[in-house]
């Protein structure tokens, strides 16, 4: 079950990732949530949402002893009503008011209320990945996730801003910086993980996005190009043409096109994860994700279908297939004294209103 | 039996050897000893093994075999599981009933609501709500320049309102939009535009479709609706928050169509009120019919196909024209020759189409 008697020094041990997640548990599930989303107005998906992630942590193993996840569907139900009343009813009233006023204020007060979503859209996902730590154990003892949510918020927004600048140049960078402090800020009980840009930045990610950008940038307006032809040519031919039709031309042009949007930027994808993942380390243990943009392909093409398919409620497979993906390629070299972490305290007492209320949360 | 116990307080493993007694699982780790009441245990199944907590025991882990639990226990490790079901089930009935009562406010107590809130909203807020529509509209729909007409409609305006004990002020007025549409703002405000006067052939179908708007002002009906989509929009957002997952994109849509179901029986209303007020001024009531034929035979405009029905909040226009022209009587021409020229006037052709 475990080595006390393990001959290396103390405690110290080499890091061995294991999962043993059943997709057709979690279609089960997803049939349950689904009919209980629909009896009580989605209300239910706070409860929901924790029975996914308890079977999936209890899923996952790390030297022979699995995760747990502590959560209950009242935190997230309560953290959620906190964020409604808290930011959604005064931005609501904000908003309201300004229109009230006229719409030369609208506009002046609008602007910095967007800046300010994005800020909060940080704010909101820094808080959930703290709020998810504090409710993940193992071997009895907590994680925890410290640093300034604010921070972390105005980071989100200055790296955004640089990307719309920069037409999406810098972003690569930013979501590698973005992971930092989710990861530098990580504890498991007193023991701290560290997050290394140099060592994220050994594998390169640029070489992926570039020419993925590329191509489907071309792709982009070569599809909005044929959309607008078409469109051109049926006003000119029967000016009284239906909506409707050009409708549904529109989504079917987008489907594909999201399809070939997810295989072109696969490789990007896969690079991304294995960059972010090799910048981690605990103590002298450190990590690596073997991501393949093919498997990575596949993956990403199976989750759009099974989404697109169920209309969404099939997303608990979707996120068990993504957490059996991800496992199974984790490795880690060096070793890390697990077994004298220290209890971590209790950590928020709710969580994930704001990123509820973005749809900002994935697992 | 043995056991692999970690104590919540650091992650050092602990072998155990666990004894059962008196209904409590005994065991000692690290020079302290433990007892943990069988009654309240937590279970998590986990393949071959069964990981136990408890409230006694905090943060404290202990695992077993599952052929141990099962053994020892018997029925009553059954029993333990059994306690999360119920647990569950309360917490969905207790939901379905808030998510019940949240429908049954949207769906009928808010409508319901609805008429009263809008006759005790003060007339001063309504005008200002008004106005500041008005600025908003005004930035898409320019009013329309012709003097004359302008002041034929506003006129007419005026001429019903005295009929009707409003404490607004009616003032109708023509602009320029992409459609053809009449609406009434809040505050008594009356936008016609130049699409629709195009449409209208006869002085009677023009005020025909002017009293329909000045009766919704009359009856508060854009207050009730905005009473109505203001507590179900903030109610559902409530429940469904910003999210967009397709389940609580079909409340939302629930929403919207009860809105609909309400906003029909305003316009068979306003209906009827409207051609009540041409009568009460002697005025003929008998163009609000082959208007509405028009419209259901798409003269003009798009065909009206079934989805579009479905969406438009004035609907079922066949059905509004045999309505009205069974009450529809014979009466003086709303405009004389001269006004419904200036009328027909009052907006130009645009220097180039939009
Ligand atoms: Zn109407």
């Amino acid at each position: 079950m475990f080595n006390s008697d393990n001959p290396t020094p103390e405690g110290v041990e080499t890091l061995t990732f294991a999962q043993k997640v059943r997709l057709g548990s979690f279609l089960g599930l997803s049939v349950k949530n689904g009919l209980l989303n629909l009896v009580t107005l989605t209300l239910y998906r706070f409860w929901g949402r924790t029975e996914v992630r308890r079977r999936l942590w209890q899923a996952i193993y790390l030297n022979d002893e699995p995760f747990e996840y502590t959560g209950r569907g009242g935190e997230l139900f309560r953290g959620f009503l906190y964020a409604m009343l808290l930011v959604g009813l005064p931005l609501l009233v904000v908003v309201a008011g300004a229109q009230f006023l006229g719409p030369k204020f609208a506009a002046l007060i609008i602007f910095p209320i967007y800046l300010f979503l994005f800020v909060l859209f940080g704010f909101a996902r820094f808080s959930a990945f703290r709020y998810l730590a504090s409710r993940t154990l193992w071997r009895g003892v907590r994680f925890q996730l410290k640093g300034s949510r604010i921070r972390y918020g105005f980071s989100y927004l200055g790296y955004l801003l640089l990307s719309v600048i920069t037409l999406g140049w810098f972003w690569p960078a930013a979501e590698r910086r973005l992971a930092g402090p989710l990861w530098d800020g990580l504890r498991f009980g007193d023991r701290r993980f560290r997050f290394s840009l140099d060592a994220a930045r050994k594998i390169p990610i640029y070489r992926a996005f570039i020419p993925a950008a590329l191509v489907f940038g071309v792709l982009y307006f070569a599809v909005m190009g044929v959309i607008f032809a078409i469109r051109f040519a049926a006003q000119k031919a029967q000016p009284a043409a239906p909506d409707g039709a050009m409708i549904v031309l529109i989504y079917a042009m987008l489907l594909p096109l999201s399809v070939l949007g997810v295989l072109i930027f696969a490789p990007y994808q896969a690079a991304r994860l294995r960059s972010v993942v090799a910048g981690i380390s605990l103590e002298d243990a450190r990590f690596r994700l073997e991501v393949k943009w093919w498997g990575m392909a596949m993956l990403e093409l199976g989750n759009l279908l099974l989404l697109i398919i169920s209309l969404g409620l099939l997303f608990p497979v979707v996120e068990a297939r993504t957490a059996r993906f991800l496992i199974s390629r984790l490795k880690s070299t060096g070793t890390a004294d697990l077994a004298s972490a220290v209890q971590a305290p209790r950590g928020p007492g709710t969580g994930e209103g704001l990123a509820d209320a973005f749809g900002a949360i994935n697992l | 039996m043995d056991g692999a116990f970690f104590d919540g307080r650091t992650s050092r493993p602990h072998q155990v050897d666990v004894a059962i007694s008196e209904g409590a699982l005994l065991f000692e780790a690290g020079g302290t000893r433990h007892a943990w009441p069988l009654e309240g245990l937590r279970v998590e199944v986990l393949g071959d093994r069964v990981r136990l907590s408890c409230d006694a025991g905090a943060d404290g882990r202990l695992t077993l075999s599952r052929a141990d639990w099962r053994a020892v226990l018997g029925r009553h490790g059954r029993r333990v599981e059994a306690r999360g079901r119920r647990r569950e089930g309360r917490v969905v009935l207790s939901l379905a009933a808030v998510g019940l009562t949240m429908a049954a406010i949207v769906f009928v107590g808010l409508p319901a609501a609805s008429g009263p809130l809008a006759r005790h909203t003060p007339p001063d807020l309504e005008r200002q709500i008004g106005d500041s529509f008005d600025a908003q509209l005004g930035l898409g729909m320019k009013t329309c320049s012709g003097g004359e007409g302008q002041a034929a409609l506003a006129r007419f305006g005026h001429q019903l309102q005295a009929r009707t004990g409003t404490p607004f002020d009616i003032r109708v007025r023509a602009v320029r939009a992409p459609f053809a549409n009449a609406m009434a703002l809040p505050g008594g405000r009356i936008l016609v535009t130049d699409k629709l006067i195009a449409f209208t052939r006869t002085p009677d179908e023009l005020s025909a479709v002017i009293a329909h708007e000045v009766a919704h002002v009359e009856r508060r009906h854009v207050m009730q609706a905005m009473w109505r989509s203001l507590g179900a929009g903030l109610l559902l957002d409530l429940v469904v928050g910003g999210g967009s997952g397709a389940g609580q994109q079909a409340v939302l849509l629930a929403g919207s169509a009860s809105d609909l179901r309400y906003s029909r029986r305003a316009e068979a209303e306003a209906d009827a009120r409207g051609m009540e007020l041409l009568q009460a001024e002697g005025l003929s009531s008998q163009g609000m019919a082959p208007f509405f034929r028009r419209v259901a035979a798409g003269d003009g405009e798009k065909a009206a196909s079934p989805l579009r029905e479905l969406v438009s909040s004035h609907p079922d226009s066949l059905r509004r024209a045999q309505v009205s022209a069974a009450h529809a009587r014979p009466g003086a021409a709303a405009f004389d020759t001269q006004a419904w020229a200036s009328i027909r006037a009052a907006c130009p052709p645009a220097r180039a189409p939009h």
